[in-house]
């Protein structure tokens, strides 16, 4: 085996109550590709920000290249060896792409409080060319380019000084196929350079393909490192979730009859650069799957469903003959939608628990025209208990749970509020197998008790295995439908994607 | 992207559009009250007293791009106001120079200092701050008229006030595109725990963000009493009225933002402020249907400006 480049000795990190990361020991060699899973909320995010300088250790120390590092920010991560590329995003509004690239690091171009704009933006389209983006220009706003456009230039400005050590963490569900690649090859490139690259993800064969060694961590404890060739995606969620997995990850019937009754009814439905004429009929106890690639205009789907698309055009009709134009119409006809932007969309993050899953429901918890806390308390603490979701109790604050536990407080609402039409956008995304599995098995109950659904994902495997009916899109249109069938394979799917 | 798409996000379409605004409201009221609005002489006259708003729009800039707001810009006119005829008296030009700049600076250091150390609304504290200042301006003047003798008003009048307004407006400009303070002041506003996380000491450069629009407040009191030649202490927040001239100016320079140039779009929406003004002074129409009038057009010209997409989160 190569030589250590980074050891993490005995780190440790407390959230209040929470021990985030027990005392975790672990090396990474020169030239790999590390990758550290475990399920949401098992402090691999916090291991990484601790080294990368977004948080601050309780104790344990980092040594990178024999040296002690300790960054106190990520600048400062940077200039001792270590950057982070984020899941979310990353850059800010209201720069230029190569303010963006360079913030924090401006005293390279800055003499006598001068900074020189013209020798910034110039090694800015330097860089930007030599990734391959020459289309992003240095000098525009970053504000002019899509999320996928803004996080190739987070590689750039992450990568573009060799870092010894760069953490990629859960980027890869926020890219598409262009920038996967182009992710991919730097990482890549990083490693053959005998440097080190740490890759979070969820996606356990797209972890096996890119990696050369795994390391687990269950609830901030380490548990093993395992070598990629050596496990399939099977054994690394035994040691995940620390038991076998139930083979029952999805739906297992193929000849259930869905019913006559159509509950919802989508038509000629047109969402300027979005979605073109999609049409739809949701029957009761329905499982509709809608898939492609990211900018297809699937996601676009449901909130024009939800009446939450404000230049939509087209009709969206309840079995009553109640139109749905707005989310306020949507909700009192008990229409349920959780969007794939959960920080942003979905839920109240600077709130708690509680709120956050009463907040739909405070007309039913009323008595007498008034809410009680007591009761507020009791129907949070009912449905967070139903979703399982790890909490210190109903008033801690969204913000300090993970991503996997979060979408359970969404998920806990809607079902709170017992809505007869949930539109999930993206409901696994970021989730680990676990949570994944518990979400898979509330959304058969819901179809057994003659609950609507349509989910809209990016995973092939997730639409084959629960779905009863496949819409797959492309260019904002309808391009294949597909019945639930055990025959029926993803090459199918994905020849009607692209 | 197309060629008139990229021309309507360019700089020049910026500039075009505001000037073109300006000329629309000249005519507009030229035609209305041709004898009594809007000819050469006149118009200077409305650029002079627009240039002292804008300097003051350019200090409220930089806060309200990070996000908070300063309610002790009137508080802090009146008091810089009356420091410096108190100090001109003593020390000719150079007090009425030094003593404003240096009052408007640590009325912004102290805002800033306690803004950060009560982790409370800037709106609350500069309130608050407000009542002090104006206090401090009766104290400084024992209650009555500060006047600026006549032989040191050379800012109120061409061609010094213009002199000292470009390099105030310079000065804004330079540190907003060629240093650190520039990049972090729009860092923070876009997104604060981001810019922490890059290394960005949020709470300093908020700090410096008051200091620099006490500062500016601080010049565009120097043109204020040169110009009005005299300034009365105030109490109970009467200084308030004083906050909004400038903040107009403050409003189109973020909406032009998106141009790139957002010490030019202060300066002319200022402009554009004193043209509708005057415009209603020269028709004979009441106060009230000015201010009514000013405000509608001011939320017009803002809105279509900045072309909120439907269903954007605004705070």
């Amino acid at each position: 085996m190569s030589e250590v480049l980074l050891h993490a000795e005995e780190i440790d990190k407390n959230f209040g109550v929470t021990h985030a990361i027990d005392h975790v020991s672990l090396d990474f060699y020169k030239g790999e590709i590390h990758a550290l899973i475990g399920e949401n909320g098992s402090g691999k995010s916090t291991f990484t920000s601790c080294l990368t300088g977004i948080y601050h250790k309780d104790s344990g120390e980092f040594i990178l290249n024999g040296r002690q590092i300790n960054a106190k920010n990520q600048v400062d991560g940077n200039y001792q060896g270590v950057a982070i590329i984020v899941q979310e995003i990353g850059t800010l509004s209201g720069l230029s792409v190569a303010e963006n690239i360079f913030l924090g690091k401006e005293n390279e171009f800055t003499k006598y409080g001068v900074k020189n704009t013209n020798a910034m933006n110039k090694k800015a389209q330097e860089l930007l060319n030599s990734y391959g983006f020459n289309y992003i220009k240095a000098t525009d706003l970053i504000d002019k380019y899509n999320f996928e456009d803004r996080k190739l230039i987070e590689i750039v400005k992450a990568t573009h000084f060799k870092p010894q050590v760069l953490v990629v963490d859960e980027t890869t569900t926020a890219l598409g196929e262009k920038g996967r690649k182009e992710l991919f090859k730097v990482m890549k490139e990083t490693k053959e350079d005998g440097r080190c690259v740490i890759f979070i993800s969820h996606d356990l064969d797209e972890v096996i393909e890119q990696s050369d060694n795994i390391s687990v961590l269950r609830d901030g404890v380490f548990i093993s490192t395992v070598k990629s060739s050596e496990v399939n995606s099977d054994d690394l969620k035994k040691l995940m979730v620390g038991r076998e997995m139930s083979n029952n990850y999805y739906r297992t019937d193929y000849n259930e009859k869905v019913s006559d009754e159509v509950v919802l009814k989508g038509e000629n439905l047109t969402v300027p650069g979005e979605i073109d004429d999609f049409n739809i009929e949701l029957h009761k106890g329905e499982i509709i799957g809608i898939g492609g690639l990211s900018e297809c205009g699937m996601h676009e789907v449901g909130k024009a469903l939800f009446g939450a698309s404000y230049y939509r055009t087209g009709s969206v009709t309840l079995s009553d003959g109640t139109k749905i134009n707005d989310i306020k119409t949507a909700i009192d006809h008990s229409i349920a939608y959780a969007s794939k932007d959960r920080d942003n969309e979905s839920l109240v993050i600077n709130d708690t628990i509680q709120d956050n899953i009463c907040l739909p429901s405070l007309e039913d918890l009323k008595r007498h025209h008034i809410l009680h806390a007591k009761d507020e308390k009791a129907f949070a603490e009912k449905f967070a208990a139903q979703m399982s979701t790890k909490m210190q109790g109903v008033h801690q604050f969204m913000s300090a749970l993970s991503g996997g536990n979060k979408q359970k407080v969404v998920l806990a609402r809607w079902i709170g509020k017992n809505s007869d039409i949930v539109i999930l956008d993206s409901p696994t995304r970021g989730i680990d197998v676990k949570v994944k599995a518990d979400i898979y098995q509330m959304m058969d109950t819901m179809r057994k008790n003659g609950k609507s659904i349509i989910m809209i994902s990016e995973e092939i495997a997730e639409l084959l295995g629960m779905a009863d009916r496949i819409i797959i899109m492309k260019d904002g249109r309808q391009n294949g439908e597909f019945k639930r069938s055990e025959d029926l394979k993803d090459t199918d799917l994905i020849a009607k994607m692209v | 992207m197309s060629k008139l798409q990229k021309f309507k996000e360019s700089q020049f379409f910026g500039l075009l559009l505001l000037v073109f605004i300006a000329f629309v409201f000249w005519a507009i009221f030229k035609i209305l009250a041709p004898e009594t609005f809007g000819d050469f002489n006149k118009l200077q006259t409305y650029l002079k007293t627009a240039l002292y708003y804008a300097v003051g729009g350019c200090g409220l800039y930089f806060i309200c791009v990070m996000g908070p707001f300063d309610m002790s810009v009137g508080a802090n006119i009146v008091l810089s106001s009356v420091l410096a005829v108190n100090m001109s008296k003593h020390f000719g030009y150079a007090g009425l120079l030094i003593a404003p700049l240096i009052s408007g600076l640590l009325v912004g250091l102290l805002n800033g200092i306690i803004y950060i150390k009560l982790r409370i609304s800037s709106l609350i504290v500069t309130a608050g701050l407000s009542l002090v200042y104006e206090a401090l301006s009766i104290y400084a003047t024992n209650g009555k008229e500060a006047i600026l003798a006549p032989s040191y008003r050379a800012f109120g009048d061409y061609p010094w006030n213009l002199v000292l307004a470009l390099a105030a407006f310079f000065l804004c400009g330079f540190i907003l595109k060629y240093t650190k303070i520039g990049t972090y002041t729009y860092a923070i506003g876009s997104n604060e725990v981001v810019a922490k996380n890059m290394g960005v000491n949020v709470d300093m450069y908020k700090v410096v963000g008051f200091v620099l629009c006490g500062l500016f407040v601080g010049i565009e009191s120097i043109l204020t009493i040169s110009y009005g030649t005299s300034m009365t202490s105030a109490s109970n927040l009467a200084s308030m009225s004083r906050n909004f001239p400038p903040l107009m100016g403050t409003f189109f320079g973020l909406a032009f933002k998106k141009y790139g140039h957002p010490v030019v779009a202060i300066v002319i929406g200022e402009f554009i402020i004193q043209l509708l003004f005057q415009g209603f002074v020269a028709l004979g129409a009441p106060t009230t249907i000015q201010n009514v009038v000013t405000g509608i057009v001011l939320l017009v010209i803002v809105t279509m400006t900045i072309k909120p997409v439907k269903g954007a989160v605004v705070k």
